[in-house]
C-alpha cells in the first residue's frame, strides 16, 4: 500500500496542473481579504443603525467555496487525466488491485485536500480577524477565537470531503469535463435549485448538501438542521459513498 | 509463461475474442499475428488483467494477473506507447512506476540508458518523437526485469533504425530465457523477429506453428505457359504434380522447374515460360486469414 501511495504522490507532484490548482486558493484568499477590507472601511464610515445590518467581513465566504471547487477538480483530475491519456492502463498494470489503486489515490487526495483546506480556512479566519481588528459583531465574523477556529475546521473538513467527491465523480464519469460539471452541480447548482423548487424547506435541503454541512458540523450555524455529530456523520457518509461508488465502477468495468 | 484458456471477450454484440486458447513458452519470441480487429490487443489486455474476460481465463506464470503482488517484477508490457502524460519527464514517468513496485531510482536510470533516453530523461514526454515514446514504453516494460514481456505492435510508426532496435531487443530478451509475446499484423515483420507464431482471425486461433514451418508450408509453385496447356497439364498431373489451369497458363505445385522442363521435353510439348514463384509470407498470411477478413468486411456493411 505504501508503494502505491508513494507512486500516486509522485504523479501528483510531477504535473503542472497540481501547482495551478493548489496556487489558486491563494488568489481567492486575497480577493476575499480585499472584500473584507472594503466592507470594514464601509463599516467605519457608517451610522450605528446601518452598522447593525452588516454581514461579517469574512474572507472565507469567498475563499472556501472556491477552494472546495479547486480540490474537487484536483480529486477528479487524479483519475480523469489518466483516462484521457490512457495511462490508467499503465497504473493498473503496476497496481492491479482496483481498490488498492483507488485507496492510494484517495489517500493522496484526502491528505492534500485536508492540509490545503485547513490552511486556507485558518488563514481566512486569521486574516478576517486582522482586518476587522477590535471592531464588534456583526462586522467581526466571530465572537470568539474558539468559535472561529471551529468554523475553520468545519470548512477545512468540507474541502477534504469534497476532494474525495471529485475523485468519485472522476472514477465514475472518466471524463474531466463531466466530473467538473457534476462537481459544480453538487456544490453550486443543487443548493440554488433546491431553494427555487421548495421555497419553504429548500434551505434545509441545501444545508444537507456537502457544501452546506460545515457550519452545522462546527456548531456555528444559526438555524441548524443537524447537530454537529450528525453533520459530521453525514459529511463522512458522502466521502464513503463517493469512494464505494468509485470502487464499484473501477472493479466492474474494463480499464 | 502465458496461458490463455478458452478466452472469450465480448463488447456488447461484438465478440472480440472467441474461445481462444494458447500457451506462450519462454526462451523464444512468439509472434501474435492477425489482421486488424482480430482481437490481439483485447487478448493482451485480458492477460494484463485490464479487461475482464466474458468467459475463460488468462494466466501469467500460473496466476491471474490481478493476483500478482508486485507485477512489474514478473510481467512487462508495452501496450500503447502514447499512453503517457505529456507533462511529465521520462524520468518522472518511470519514477512513479518504479515506486509503485518498490523499484529503486538506480534501476530507472539504468533502463533509461539502456533504451537510449539517458540524455533526454529530464525532458517532458509531450515533446518526444514517436520513436522516443516507443523507447520510453520499452523502458517501462523492462523496468522490473520481468520474465514475461508483451509488446503490442511495437514497431508501428518506427523508422528502420528503430524497427531494427526493437527487433534485436526482443530477440535478446528471448535469448535470456524470457517469455516474449509480440503482436503484429505484418507477416514480414514476424518472419524476422519471431521463432513461433500464433495466427488469429476474428478472435479465433487459426494456426500455431514455428516460423520455419509456416514459411515452408507456403513455399513455391511454378508458372508455366505453353501453347498446348491441356496436354502438359495431363502429363504433369500423371507425374504427381498439383496443377491449376487458366487459359494457356498452368500453376504447378509439387515439381520443380527442371522436372517440369524435362517432362515437357519428354512429351514433346513446347514451353514458352517457366517461372518459379515463391508465395510471399504476406500471401501466406492472407490465405490463412482471408476468410476471416472477408467475413469482417461484409459484416461491417450489413
Ligand atoms: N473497448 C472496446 N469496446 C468495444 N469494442 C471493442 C473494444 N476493444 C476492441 N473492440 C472490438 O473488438 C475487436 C478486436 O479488437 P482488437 O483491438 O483486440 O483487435 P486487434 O487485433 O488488436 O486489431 P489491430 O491490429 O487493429 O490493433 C474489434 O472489432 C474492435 O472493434
Ligand atoms: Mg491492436
Amino acid at each position: 500500500m505504501n508503494t502505491a501511495i508513494s507512486a500516486e504522490w509522485r504523479k501528483l507532484c510531477t504535473v503542472r496542473s497540481t501547482r495551478y490548482i493548489l496556487g489558486s486558493p491563494l488568489v481567492a484568499l486575497a480577493a476575499g481579504s480585499l472584500v473584507a477590507v472594503l466592507m470594514t472601511a464601509d463599516w467605519d464610515g457608517s451610522t450605528a443603525t446601518e452598522r447593525a445590518t452588516f454581514p461579517g467581513a469574512d474572507p472565507a465566504v469567498l475563499a472556501v467555496p472556491f477552494t472546495q471547487f479547486c480540490l474537487a477538480a484536483l480529486g477528479a483530475l487524479v483519475i480523469t487525466s489518466e483516462y484521457a491519456t490512457g495511462m490508467i492502463r499503465t497504473s493498473l498494470a503496476a497496481v492491479p488491485g482496483r481498490r488498492r489503486l483507488l485507496a492510494a489515490k484517495a489517500a493522496v487526495v484526502a491528505s492534500v485536500a485536508f492540509v490545503t483546506g485547513q490552511t486556507v480556512a485558518v488563514a481566512a479566519f486569521v486574516l478576517g480577524g486582522l482586518i476587522t481588528g477590535d471592531r464588534p459583531a456583526p462586522i467581526a465574523a466571530w465572537d470568539s477565537v474558539p468559535e472561529g477556529l471551529a468554523a475553520a475546521f468545519g470548512n477545512g473538513l468540507s474541502i477534504t470531503v469534497i476532494g474525495l467527491i471529485g475523485l468519485g465523480f472522476g472514477a465514475v464519469l472518466r471524463s474531466t469535463a463531466g466530473a467538473f460539471v457534476a462537481v459544480g452541480a453538487v456544490l453550486f447548482v443543487l443548493p440554488t435549485v433546491a431553494l427555487m423548487v421548495f421555497p419553504s424547506w429548500g434551505e434545509d435541503i441545501a444545508s444537507l448538501l456537502p457544501a452546506g454541512l460545515a457550519p452545522q458540523l462546527a456548531g456555528t450555524a444559526d438555524d441548524p438542521v443537524l447537530p454537529p455529530a450528525l453533520a459530521l456523520a453525514v459529511m463522512l457518509g458522502y466521502a464513503v459513498l463517493a469512494l464505494v461508488t468509485a470502487a464499484s465502477a473501477l472493479t466492474r468495468r474494463d480499464a | 509463461m502465458i496461458e490463455v484458456r478458452e478466452l472469450t471477450k465480448r463488447y456488447g454484440r461484438v465478440t472480440a475474442v472467441d474461445g481462444l486458447s494458447f500457451t506462450v513458452r519462454p526462451g523464444r519470441v512468439t509472434g501474435f499475428l492477425g489482421p486488424n480487429g482480430a482481437g490481439k490487443s483485447t487478448t493482451m489486455r485480458a492477460i494484463m488483467g485490464l479487461d475482464l474476460p466474458t468467459s475463460g481465463e488468462a494466466l501469467v506464470n500460473g496466476r491471474r494477473y490481478q493476483a500478482i503482488e508486485r507485477p512489474l517484477h514478473e510481467v512487462g508490457a508495452l501496450l500503447d506507447a502514447s499512453a503517457v502524460h505529456g507533462g511529465r519527464t521520462a524520468f518522472d514517468h518511470l519514477d512513479w512506476l518504479a515506486r509503485s513496485n518498490g523499484i529503486g531510482r538506480a534501476r530507472v536510470l539504468e533502463v533509461l540508458d539502456r533504451v537510449g533516453l539517458g540524455s533526454a530523461a529530464r525532458r517532458r514526454v509531450g515533446g518526444y518523437s514517436l520513436g522516443m515514446r516507443q523507447r520510453l514504453g520499452v523502458a517501462a516494460a523492462i523496468l522490473g526485469d520481468p520474465a514475461v514481456l508483451l509488446f503490442d505492435e511495437p514497431v508501428n510508426g518506427l523508422d528502420p533504425e528503430g524497427i531494427r532496435w526493437i527487433r534485436e531487443l526482443m530477440r535478446a530478451l528471448a535469448a535470456e530465457g524470457r517469455t516474449v509475446l509480440v503482436s503484429s499484423h505484418l507477416m514480414s515483420e514476424m518472419a524476422l523477429t519471431a521463432d513461433h507464431v500464433l495466427v488469429v482471425g476474428r478472435g479465433r486461433l487459426i494456426a500455431e506453428t514455428s516460423m520455419a514451418d509456416l514459411s515452408a508450408q507456403f513455399k513455391r509453385d511454378v508458372l508455366v505457359r505453353s501453347p498446348r496447356p491441356t496436354a502438359l497439364a495431363a502429363a504433369l498431373t500423371t507425374a504427381g504434380a498439383a496443377v491449376a489451369q487458366m487459359a494457356d497458363e498452368l500453376v504447378v505445385a509439387g515439381l520443380d522447374v527442371a522436372e517440369i522442363g524435362d517432362l515437357a521435353f519428354a512429351h514433346g510439348v513446347p514451353v514458352h515460360e517457366l517461372t518459379p514463384r515463391s508465395a510471399s509470407l504476406e500471401e501466406a498470411f492472407l490465405q490463412l486469414t482471408g476468410e476471416t477478413v472477408d467475413y469482417r468486411a461484409e459484416g461491417a456493411n450489413r
